[in-house]
């Protein structure tokens, strides 16, 4: 059946970070990007609110509250009220979105992929904060492999009831922070990703450091962090899975099956970010647009919202459609890389556009003016969890059998 | 005969830019960008090599090279740090601005001392808010028993902390709406007038872009430079010039990322082969190669038009089109600079950011791309130059620098 009405909880859900972003976030948000960090009393305060608004369909709940039994026959909603929830987060401030406390990146693996053990070990931290707001991470690319997934070269040798990491990874999103990272490696290179492993490193682990917290173009207040892997050693229970978990090519599925999950996220932020500049340009037009203003350059700018509007209600849908694929649990990759290769796109596009039609008060750095800084934070949109290239690749083998490699 | 041969003196300049270029300019992007302006090395180089006077005529006091080997240093100099040319008195809007209003004998006078860099002046166009009460700018210039006085805030205006003198445009005719604007010249010192302070922009931290407020700042007659429907055709003129200078900017910054990216596209690999050997790289690649010779091209033969003295007109369609797509293409390809690099794009080692950025507030510094389209849509209609229509929004989007 075809709905596109949000549930009254999506709704309340939506109403309830949306005043928040509007009376809360923004009026901090640029204070936050150049302080390049986000007030921990903020945060802490944040996690308590969403704590308690946490119902039987908040995508915290797997780490909160354990793994639960569900029934089979109910349909989740979860995906689609984190869709709702993300964009309205991302309207807000998209590197506050990253910088939530909880495992982040890193839930998806362990979720898939982790022994009971495991995820009771390295959830359970999340599961009360109130003291000390704690962090996951997930750290895959390295500086010579981002997109070549296959080709990561962090090692591991197993050594006794050890294993020995060698390594380098970068980019990684609340890196310095995290309480612990999941971390990809390699038995052998010439594998492929049948060599593939993924450890879960805690912070402190000897020889597992954090090198250069990265200066960014946007999401300044969101950390960024290389890690640094020098014989670091860590127990054989540290595996994801266990070693049963690689006879085939779970290894890889593992860092795969994250991006089915948090690709239409990433991609409802970018809308998120995309509909801010949107709403930006529009109260922009309307209050500087006035008497005397001649409609061909009105007409022109006009067209120019429209256009925006219009496709950003396109790349929502097809979030929606991901999303709500994912909850029927309906193969959706993808749609998955269709939503991000779409919004991260669409939505790059209308921030460019929107500077274009406040003109020079669309770049200032000053007061409110937060046009500039979407301007810097969405590129990434169309960079992070995939490229729009490999998103295009992902969608081409899905549409057309028998593609030889990229 | 059709050519896009440089003569020889073009090359030579070209040449002797592109030295300085690798010796100054690209050495010092990121020092530059931080420190918030031009080092003052760079510009005594610059001014000693006479690079921005070089378009100027012999009576103004330039080399009578012409705006086309003008926009070409302009272009070599931004392919490596398009902020640079902004603190060049010759290529700043007051100058261009000048060299375009004033007639004969005030222009041989005045102009010299503006070229040699003695005197700074800076265009004061762009205002806060729109004006809600009628058509036209909020800044008024009213008729006194000695001259005029000005009342308003302007902004956005380029090199402001260093002009000792403005342009200012100032609504004279209130009835008269866009028509009704008059053009002064005002010192900066005089009574007052008041700096408001610097912003913070996206990009192009090395320009200086601030504002400036005057509340019944009084000037003789003699500060008018033109007023009413005669003015109007003349800014025109001065904003397409100037923008074609911008316009060339932004090919160079152009020119930058298309060889950051190609590079980079080179020697990164992933998949076991460098990504410029995947067809979507190398058609991405391809595509700026393409759009990049062709907006090049463009701003040329626009600049060409107005050095041979075709009728205005034709001058101005030929801008408004290589203006208009000049920041379309630039801002694109600083886009893909950014998407190619992948992960390092959003990182600030990169110059990548830093070029997305700079292409966006490059498109903003002069006629935007839509403005310029319905300047050209205009001309292309036979319609007479409407002033609304056919000069940027003052209340929306100019940086005049
Ligand atoms: C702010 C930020 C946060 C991040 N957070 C994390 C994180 O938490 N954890 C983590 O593991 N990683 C993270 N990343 C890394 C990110 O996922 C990678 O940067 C991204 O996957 C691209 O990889 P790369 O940078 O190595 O680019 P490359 O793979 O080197 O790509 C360079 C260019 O080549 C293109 N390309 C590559 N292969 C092909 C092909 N076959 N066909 C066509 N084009 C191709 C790409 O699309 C891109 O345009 C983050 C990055 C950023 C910027």
């Amino acid at each position: 059946m075809y709905e596109f009405e949000l549930t009254t909880q999506q709704q309340l859900l939506k109403e309830a970070i949306h005043s928040l972003g509007q009376s809360v976030i923004r009026p901090q948000s640029l204070g936050w990007d150049r302080a390049k960090d986000i007030d921990q009393g903020f945060l802490r305060n944040f996690y308590t609110m969403s704590s308690a608004l946490r119902g039987s369909d908040n995508p915290l709940e797997d780490f909160n509250e354990g793994p639960k039994v569900r029934d089979p026959k109910r349909i989740s909603n979860t995906n689609r009220t984190a869709a709702v929830g993300a964009e309205e987060m991302a309207w807000a401030d998209a590197a506050i979105m990253l910088s939530l406390p909880g495992p982040g990146l890193g839930a998806p693996p362990i979720r898939n992929s982790g022994t009971p053990e495991q995820k009771e070990r390295y959830f359970s931290i999340f599961r009360d904060m109130s003291e000390q707001l704690r962090w996951g991470a997930y750290g895959l690319t390295e500086p010579g492999a981002g997109s070549d997934v296959a080709g990561i070269r962090t090692s591991c040798v197993r050594d006794g009831t050890h294993w020995v990491l060698n390594g380098r990874k970068c980019f990684i999103t609340n890196g310095g922070r995290a309480s612990w990272v999941v971390i990809f490696a390699t038995v052998d290179p010439s594998l492929g990703r049948a060599g593939h492993r993924a450890f879960v490193v805690e912070r402190g682990t000897p020889g597992f450091s954090v090198g250069k917290i990265e200066d960014k173009m946007g999401l300044c207040a969101n950390e960024t962090a290389e890690l640094v892997l020098e014989d670091c050693r860590v127990p054989a229970d540290a595996l994801l899975g266990g070693e049963s978990a690689y006879q085939s090519k779970e290894g890889f599925m593992t860092a795969m099956k994250t991006f089915d999950n948090t690709r239409p996220l990433v991609a409802a932020m970018a809308c998120g970010i995309g509909r801010a500049a949107y709403e930006y340009a529009t109260e922009f037009v309307k209050e500087h647009y006035l008497l005397g203003r001649p409609l061909p350059r009105y007409a022109a700018i006009a067209e120019r919202l429209a256009r925006m509007a219009r496709r950003l209600e396109g790349a929502r849908l097809s979030v929606w459609k991901a999303v709500s694929m994912a909850d029927h649990g309906v193969p959706n990759a993808r749609e998955a890389s269709a939503s991000k290769a779409l919004a991260g796109q669409v939505a790059t596009q209308v921030c460019i556009d929107a500077i274009e039609i406040c003109g020079a008060h669309g770049t200032l750095r000053e007061d409110h003016a937060l046009l500039e800084k979407w301007f810097r934070d969405i590129k990434v949109y169309d960079i992070f969890e995939g490229t729009g290239q490999v998103q295009r690749i992902v969608v081409s083998r899905r549409l057309m059998e028998g593609l030889e490699r990229f | 005969m059709i050519s896009f041969q440089p003569t020889e003196d073009q090359t030579l300049i070209i040449d002797t830019v592109a030295q300085l270029v690798g010796a100054r300019v690209a050495p010092g992007v990121r020092a530059r960008e931080a420190a918030r302006g031009v080092e003052p090395e760079l510009l005594a180089a610059a001014t000693e090599l006479a690079l921005d006077g070089a378009g100027y005529g012999a009576a103004s006091g330039g080399q009578g090279l012409g705006l086309l080997t003008a926009l070409m240093i302009e272009e070599e100099l931004a392919a490596s740090d398009a902020s640079v040319a902004f603190s060049l008195p010759g290529f700043m809007p007051f100058t261009v601005f000048l060299d375009t209003l004033l007639s004969e004998e005030p222009r041989a006078q005045r102009m010299p001392e503006l070229l040699r860099g003695e005197r700074l002046g800076a265009l004061a166009w762009s205002e806060p808010k729109p004006c809600a009460e009628r058509p036209g700018m909020v800044t008024t210039a009213v008729t006194a028993a000695s001259g005029y006085r000005l009342t308003g805030e302007k902004c956005f205006v380029g090199n402001v902390e260093r002009a000792e003198e403005l342009l200012v445009l100032a609504q004279l005719q209130p009835e008269a709406g866009w028509a009704g604007l008059g053009a002064f010249t005002v010192p900066q010192q005089a009574p007052g007038v008041r700096l408001l302070g610097r912003h913070a922009t996206v990009g192009l931290d090395a320009a200086c872009f601030g504002a400036v407020r005057l509340d019944d700042v009084a000037v003789g007659p003699e500060a008018l430079l033109g007023q009413g429907a005669a003015l109007t055709a003349r800014l025109a003129e001065a904003f397409a010039r100037y923008s074609l200078h911008v316009a060339a900017r932004q090919v160079g910054l152009t020119r930058g990322a298309f060889e950051l990216m190609k590079g980079y596209a080179e020697v990164r690999k992933a998949f076991g082969k460098p990504i410029a050997q995947f067809q979507s790289i190398a058609f991405t690649i391809a595509d700026r190669f393409i759009e990049l010779e062709s907006a090049r091209e463009l701003v040329r033969r626009a600049a060409w038009a107005w050095d041979v003295g075709k009728p205005a007109a034709q001058c101005l369609q030929w801008s408004a089109q290589a203006i208009a797509t000049a920041h379309e293409l630039g801002m694109r390809a600083a886009e893909d600079c950014v998407q190619l690099h992948g992960g390092a794009g959003f990182i600030r080692d990169v110059v990548a950011e830093k070029l997305m950025r700079d292409a966006k507030q490059l498109a903003l510094c002069g006629y935007t791309a839509a403005q310029a389209d319905q300047l050209a849509a205009g001309l292309g209609l036979g319609l007479a130059l409407d002033p609304a229509t056919s000069l940027p929004t003052p209340d929306t989007q100019a940086v005049f620098t």
